[in-house]
C-alpha cells in the first residue's frame, strides 16, 4: 500500500484572512516534521451569481483576479508547510471556485470526497450580528460535520 | 400595428382626451430617460401606453421616483402594469452598522416571477425581452395598501388589537412566510423583505409580496437577510407599529426603566423586540419567537421551517386561549 494512504489526511480550509494564516501556522507548528501525516490546503471561492456581472468580460477578470490572488496564497501557505517539515508531495492544494451556497457545505463534501480525518479552520471571531445576518462558516461545519474532526483555530 | 391604431386603442382604455397628437412608439428600453409620459412602449408587438414613474415606494428601496419603473396601460385590455426596466447597480447596503455589497439583478426578478406564477402571496407578471434584448418585467399592478399602513388601522388600541384583529393577521404572517418557503425550497431568496413590501390586494384580499429585483452576494447563511426582515415584520405586526426605545421614554417611563438592551432589535438597536414587557397578554411562546431576533439571543432561526414551527405553535395557542 502506498504511504500516502496511510498517512492521516488533514484538510485545512482557508481563506484570505488572518485567521486562516493564523490556522496554517498552527498545524505546520503542531505537525511539522512528524510523520504519518498530509494535508490538503483548500480554498473555496464561492462565484458571484451571473447577474452580478455585466458581461462574460466581467466575469472572467473577476475570475482571473481571485484566481491569481488565491494561488499566491496557497502556493505561500504550502511553503510554510514544507519549511515546518512536511514532505513536499504530503502537500497539495485545491483551489475552487464555484457557485456554491454555501461555503461550509462546500468544504464538508470535499472532507467527505477526499476521506480527510480532519478539518482545520479558523475562526473569524465575527460579531453576533454579523453571525445572525450573515452566518458563520465555522458554526456551521462545527454543527454539520460528521465523521471527521474539526479544529477551530482562534 | 399603424399610429391610427394605436390611437383608437388608447382613446378606447383611456379616453379621448388622452390621445396624444403626435405618437412615439419605442421598442428599446436601454435609455429608459427617453421614454416619456404618453409614449408607447412596444413589447412583443404588445403596446403598453406609458404613464408614471412609480411613485410610491412600493417598488424601491426609499422613496423617490424610479426612472426605470413606469406605470403604463396595457392597450390590448386596458388593465394597469407595472413596467420595470433594466437599471443595473451596485452598492453597498447598510443595515444598521453593517454593510454588504447589493446589486439591481433583473433576471433574479424574472426567474422568479415564473417561479411564483399563479401563487397568491406573490405579485404576478412576466417578462420580455425588448428590441434590444433588455429583460423587461411587466407586472400585473396592486391596488390596495401596504401591511404597514393596513395594520395601524386596527383596532382601537394595542390590547383591543391583540385580541380582535392578530390572530387573523397571524394567520396571514404564516402563508406570507410559507410563500417565502416557498422561494428558500428553490433556492432563492427575496433579498429585500420589508412590510412595505407587502401589498394587502383590494380585490381579493391576498396578502402579496413584490419586489424581488435585489440581489446581494451574501456569506454563509444565503437565507439571513430574509429571516432578519420576517422577524422585524413579526415584531411590528405584533407590536402594531414598531416600539421603540424614544416612544417609551416619551410616554412610558416606568416601562422604558424595566428594559434592557438584550431586549432590542439585534440590528436596529432603537427597536424593542421583547414585547411582552410592554403589552404583558403577548403569550409567552410568541414572545420567545421574537427574542431569537435580540441582542440577548444565543440561538438564530437559520431556515423558514424553523421560524415556521414555533411560529405554528403560537397559532395553536392563541387558537385555544
Amino acid at each position: 500500500m502506498n504511504s500516502l494512504n496511510k498517512d492521516r489526511h488533514l484538510l485545512i480550509a482557508v481563506d484570505n484572512s488572518e485567521n486562516a494564516e493564523r490556522a496554517v501556522s498552527y498545524v505546520a507548528d503542531f505537525l511539522g516534521g512528524v510523520s504519518g501525516f498530509r494535508v490538503t490546503i483548500l480554498n473555496v471561492i464561492p462565484e458571484p451569481p451571473p447577474d452580478y456581472f455585466q458581461s462574460d468580460k466581467d466575469r472572467t477578470a473577476w475570475i482571473e483576479e481571485h484566481k491569481s490572488e488565491a494561488t499566491r496564497m496557497l502556493d505561500r501557505f504550502r511553503q510554510i508547510f514544507i519549511q515546518s517539515g512536511f514532505v513536499k508531495d504530503k502537500v497539495k492544494t485545491i483551489l475552487d471556485i464555484r457557485h456554491c451556497p454555501s461555503v461550509a457545505d462546500s468544504i464538508l463534501e470535499i472532507q467527505q470526497r477526499l476521506e480527510c480525518c480532519t478539518i482545520v479552520i479558523g475562526r473569524r471571531g465575527i460579531s453576533k450580528k454579523e453571525e445572525f445576518l450573515f452566518g458563520s462558516t465555522s458554526s456551521k461545519i462545527m454543527r454539520l460535520g460528521r465523521n471527521c474532526a474539526i479544529w477551530v483555530i482562534e | 400595428m399603424n399610429e391610427n391604431e394605436l390611437k383608437d386603442m388608447i382613446a378606447h382604455w383611456a379616453g379621448h382626451d388622452k390621445v396624444p397628437k403626435k405618437l412615439k412608439v419605442v421598442n428599446d428600453t436601454s435609455d429608459f430617460f427617453g421614454i416619456d409620459y404618453d409614449d408607447v412602449l412596444m413589447l412583443d408587438n404588445h403596446p403598453y401606453f406609458i404613464r408614471n414613474y412609480e411613485r410610491e415606494g412600493r417598488f424601491s428601496i426609499d422613496e423617490q421616483p424610479k426612472f426605470w419603473v413606469r406605470r403604463a396601460l396595457d392597450l390590448s385590455d386596458g388593465d394597469l402594469k407595472i413596467i420595470k426596466m433594466v437599471f443595473h447597480e451596485r452598492f453597498n447596503a447598510r443595515v444598521g452598522d453593517l454593510t454588504f455589497e447589493c446589486f439591481r439583478s433583473p433576471q433574479k426578478e424574472a426567474v422568479i416571477l415564473d417561479i411564483v406564477r399563479g401563487h397568491p402571496n406573490f405579485m404576478q407578471g412576466f417578462c420580455v425581452n425588448d428590441a434590444s434584448g433588455n429583460i423587461v418585467r411587466v407586472i400585473d399592478y396592486i391596488r390596495g395598501k401596504t401591511l404597514a399602513d393596513y395594520i395601524l388601522e386596527l383596532g382601537k388600541d394595542h390590547e383591543d388589537y391583540f385580541y380582535n384583529h392578530f390572530p387573523s393577521v397571524l394567520d396571514n404572517y404564516v402563508d406570507l412566510v410559507n410563500a417565502i418557503r416557498f422561494l428558500h425550497e428553490r433556492d432563492q431568496k427575496h433579498g429585500d423583505i420589508r412590510r412595505d413590501h407587502i401589498i394587502k390586494q383590494k380585490e381579493t384580499g391576498l396578502y402579496r409580496w413584490i419586489d424581488f429585483d435585489f440581489n446581494y452576494l451574501h456569506k454563509e447563511n444565503m437565507f439571513g437577510y430574509d429571516l432578519f426582515g420576517l422577524g422585524n415584520i413579526l415584531a411590528y405586526l405584533t407590536g402594531r407599529g414598531d416600539v421603540t426605545v424614544e416612544q417609551l421614554k416619551e410616554s412610558a417611563l416606568s416601562v422604558f426603566h424595566q428594559l434592557n438592551t438584550d431586549d432590542l432589535n439585534i440590528i436596529f438597536n432603537n427597536r424593542v423586540v421583547n414585547l411582552r414587557k410592554i403589552y404583558p397578554y403577548i403569550p409567552e411562546a410568541l414572545n420567545f419567537v421574537l427574542l431569537h431576533f435580540s441582542v440577548g439571543a444565543n440561538i438564530f432561526y437559520d431556515t423558514t421551517h424553523e421560524l415556521l414551527a414555533d411560529i405554528e405553535e403560537v397559532r395553536d395557542k392563541l387558537r385555544r386561549s
